[in-house]
């Protein structure tokens, strides 16, 4: 009996909403970045092209770009953001425990730290995979040269791990040397104390400037593993994750349909494409949906770009890192990026 | 009697105070606990200990245990333990030698030796750990050469930036004779010096103590240990590519980190030598003296073991902070139980409460157990009063 009641009370309720405003999940973490005014993001220590503060303190970076894509979906302004910079081991907590609304900081997607440590991993912004820098005296042409060899990494990490595997795997005698963060093991690695650092490409990239002569050093072509990396919740508030994970999509699907931070307003009134006017916000009511303003994606794309002008912006053509687009290419055009349509 | 006088009875008070406090740290605790759970489990956090039959898969440079990449986190764990232990123990005693030699240095009669003790204990009391860990660290690399310019003792040890590398065996059978034959030999020699002692004390002969000792604590294991490293097979070291293959290697982190915690924690001992030894009265000196004692038997037998109950207490203290500071080695990669247990292995699970738990134990056990061998120590050398 009592369950009928309750059965014909939330069939009534469901009948009586389409009437009012479509009500929308809860979001406590989407009225708490409203209400603070600010996007809290955890993002690398200091990862030239990824996350990298310069001397007056302004982040630069791919993983920054999209936490400030993020701000102008959520609060209509890219700069309204705060950067935590987090090391290998400071990440977890951060985020477990509330003190950041997500990380985006060249985090590896991986099983165990999806089912274990109550994390959501919402797409892949880059396509990373593991390598190791030498000393061009030391004669290394591949990872399979380095038997005998000491390598230097951050404990914590996947290169630690995958290192490890990927030598006991060949029966290598390689010494892996853990230290805390990914400075102090560059550091030690260009004191001397190992013979090869291991890290991904694109994060060697950048932490090779880092090294006293940079010009001594190159970085093996051939990875040893695949890494994609990509923006980090934690469990729960379903709505807010999907705003992280569309404005992801949202990034990519942009260059996709060619709409730029140069053409975003003429797009806007003049596209005929109705994918574009949907992600833009002429046709439908795609940001309302989610709890957003209905211009979401065409504040974030108009004040930091499509996925393409961030990437070559930051690592790619036109950066100091000019890393190749390769794998973190449309899929169009070879690579591995595909995004779910709007609609 | 009657249940108010009960209340009024100070035992029965005490009592009732005592169990009101305990039941409620009890409390407190089971309530952090079944929060910390309840939230987690909500925050989808894994907890348990499952995690500790996991295969690792984390590579460790220096092991004295039989771990291997492929072993179990638990396997891992007692790694992390045995290397936490061995550069404690170690700094351990070689703070303590170091620590009495600049201490009474500092006592000494010789204006510069004093002054440099000195300066030194005021040098070494004011400056950061870290920065003597990471000084040494930085300072062991850059001075070692390069594997190719390693420097060669006698063709079986190599010293280079990656380590020490020393001849190692795969079988200890004849270090396990030299052990008895060493074992066998102390306990000769404390049966001899007891006998003497009596003697002395029944008749006033002097035994020759001293050259026994020698005898036996000395010649007895280096011999011991000569034909025991005859009688093993070797595997020396032989430079093949990057590095010298075979034999153990004692990495930089080692040294590193002993020489930190052991040029540090010997200011503190220095001080507190120099203390005790100035706590014990100077009518003692001088008594010994006009009995006829030399300065080094007034030092041995009549200053030294007065100093030592003074010394006992805040040298246990020292000894604590050299186990609790080796965890600085998590600074410079040397692979202790901070920096595998709460570095990686934290990393790799997320299990932040059990694995903290854990590590807080060690620390806990091994600090209890200095603190107790202290306590006996002193037990048998506190003064007798009658």
């Amino acid at each position: 009996m009592k369950k009928t009641t309750l059965t014909l009370l939330a069939l009534a309720g469901m009948a009586a909403a389409p009437a009012m405003a479509q009500t929308l999940a809860p979001s406590p973490t989407l009225d708490a970045i409203k209400a603070r005014g600010s996007l809290e993001c955890g993002v690398h220590l200091g990862l030239p092209g990824f996350s990298f503060a310069n001397d007056k303190g302004e982040w630069t970076g791919l993983d920054v770009d999209y936490c400030k894509a993020l701000a102008a979906a959520i609060l209509g302004d890219a700069n309204k953001v705060k950067f935590t910079p987090t090391s290998v081991q400071q990440r977890w907590p951060i985020l477990q425990s509330g003190q950041v609304d997500l990380l985006s900081r060249n985090t590896t997607i991986t099983f165990s730290r999806n089912a274990s440590l109550g994390i959501n991993f919402q797409g892949i912004n880059f396509y990373e995979g593991q390598t190791f820098i030498v000393r061009k005296s030391a004669n290394v042409k591949a990872a399979k040269d380095l038997d005998g060899a000491s390598v230097c990494v951050a404990a914590g990490s996947t290169e630690e791990k995958n290192a490890a595997d990927w030598f006991r795997e060949r029966s290598m005698k390689v010494t892996i040397t853990n230290f805390q963060k990914n400075d102090d093991a560059i550091a030690a690695y260009d004191a001397g104390r190992c013979d090869a650092y291991t890290a991904g490409i694109g994060a060697l990239a950048g932490q090779r400037a880092k090294l006293k002569v940079p010009g001594d050093h190159i970085i093996l072509a051939e990875p040893i593993s695949n890494d994609p990396q990509g923006p980090v919740t934690r469990y729960g508030d379903e709505r807010y994750q999907a705003v992280v994970r569309w404005v992801l999509n949202g990034m990519i699907a942009a260059e996709a349909l060619g709409v730029t931070s140069k053409n975003v307003d003429d797009m806007k009134a003049n596209s005929k494409n109705a994918e574009v006017r949907r992600l833009l916000g002429a046709e439908g009511n795609f940001g309302a949906m989610l709890g957003l303003s209905n211009d979401w994606m065409y504040n974030a794309i108009k004040q930091v770009g499509n996925y393409a002008e961030s990437y070559d912006r930051t690592v790619g053509k036109d950066s100091a890192l000019k890393i190749e687009r390769g794998q973190n290419q449309l899929w169009t055009k070879g690579g591995l990026l595909f995004t779910p349509p709007f609609q | 009697m009657r249940l108010s006088a009960l209340l009024y009875d100070k035992k029965i008070r005490d009592l009732i105070y005592q169990v009101a406090v305990l039941g409620g740290l009890v409390a407190t605790g089971v309530y952090f606990v079944r929060n910390a759970s309840e939230n987690m489990v909500k925050a989808g956090i894994a907890s348990g200990f499952d995690f500790l039959g996991r295969t690792s898969g984390i590579d460790v440079p220096f092991v004295l245990t039989n771990y291997q990449p492929s072993d179990s986190i638990l396997a891992l764990f007692w790694a992390g333990v045995a290397n936490t232990l061995f550069v404690s123990l170690i700094a351990m005693v070689l703070a303590t030698v170091l620590g009495f030699l600049i201490g009474l240095a500092r006592l000494s009669n010789h204006w510069l030796l004093s002054t440099l003790a000195g300066g030194y204990i005021e040098f070494v009391r004011n400056i950061p750990l870290l920065f003597f860990v990471l000084f040494w660290y930085f300072g062991v690399i850059a001075a070692l050469p390069q594997p190719r310019e390693s420097i060669g003792f006698f063709g079986i040890a190599f010293l280079n930036n990656r380590g020490l590398t020393v001849p190692a065996t795969e079988s200890l059978s004849a270090f396990g004779w030299a052990l008895i034959a060493i074992l066998i030999a102390t306990l000769a020699h404390w049966t001899y010096a007891r006998v003497a002692k009596a003697r002395k004390e029944a008749t006033g002969q002097d035994a020759p103590v001293m050259l026994v000792g020698l005898v036996l604590l000395i010649g007895v294991p280096v011999l011991a240990l000569v034909v025991a490293s005859i009688a093993t097979q070797w595997s020396i070291p032989a430079l093949r590519g990057f590095n010298y293959r075979g034999g153990f290697v004692i990495i930089p982190e080692f040294v590193a980190l002993l020489a930190a915690l052991v040029t540090y924690t010997a200011g503190f001992i220095a001080e507190i030598v120099r203390g005790g030894i100035q706590a014990v009265v100077k009518g003692q000196r001088e008594a010994s003296y006009a009995l006829g004692l030399t300065r080094g038997q007034t030092l041995r037998l009549i200053i030294i073991p007065q100093a030592m109950r003074v010394m006992i207490p805040p040298m246990t203290s020292q000894y604590l902070n050299v186990l609790k500071n080796s965890s600085f080695g998590a600074a410079i990669a040397y692979p202790d139980i901070v920096s595998l247990f709460m570095g990686s292995a934290l990393n790799n699970t997320g299990q932040a409460i059990e694995i903290i738990a854990m590590t807080l134990a060690v620390y806990l056990v091994i600090g209890l157990a200095v603190s107790a061998l202290m306590n006996v120590y002193n037990e048998n050398t506190k003064l007798v009063t009658r």
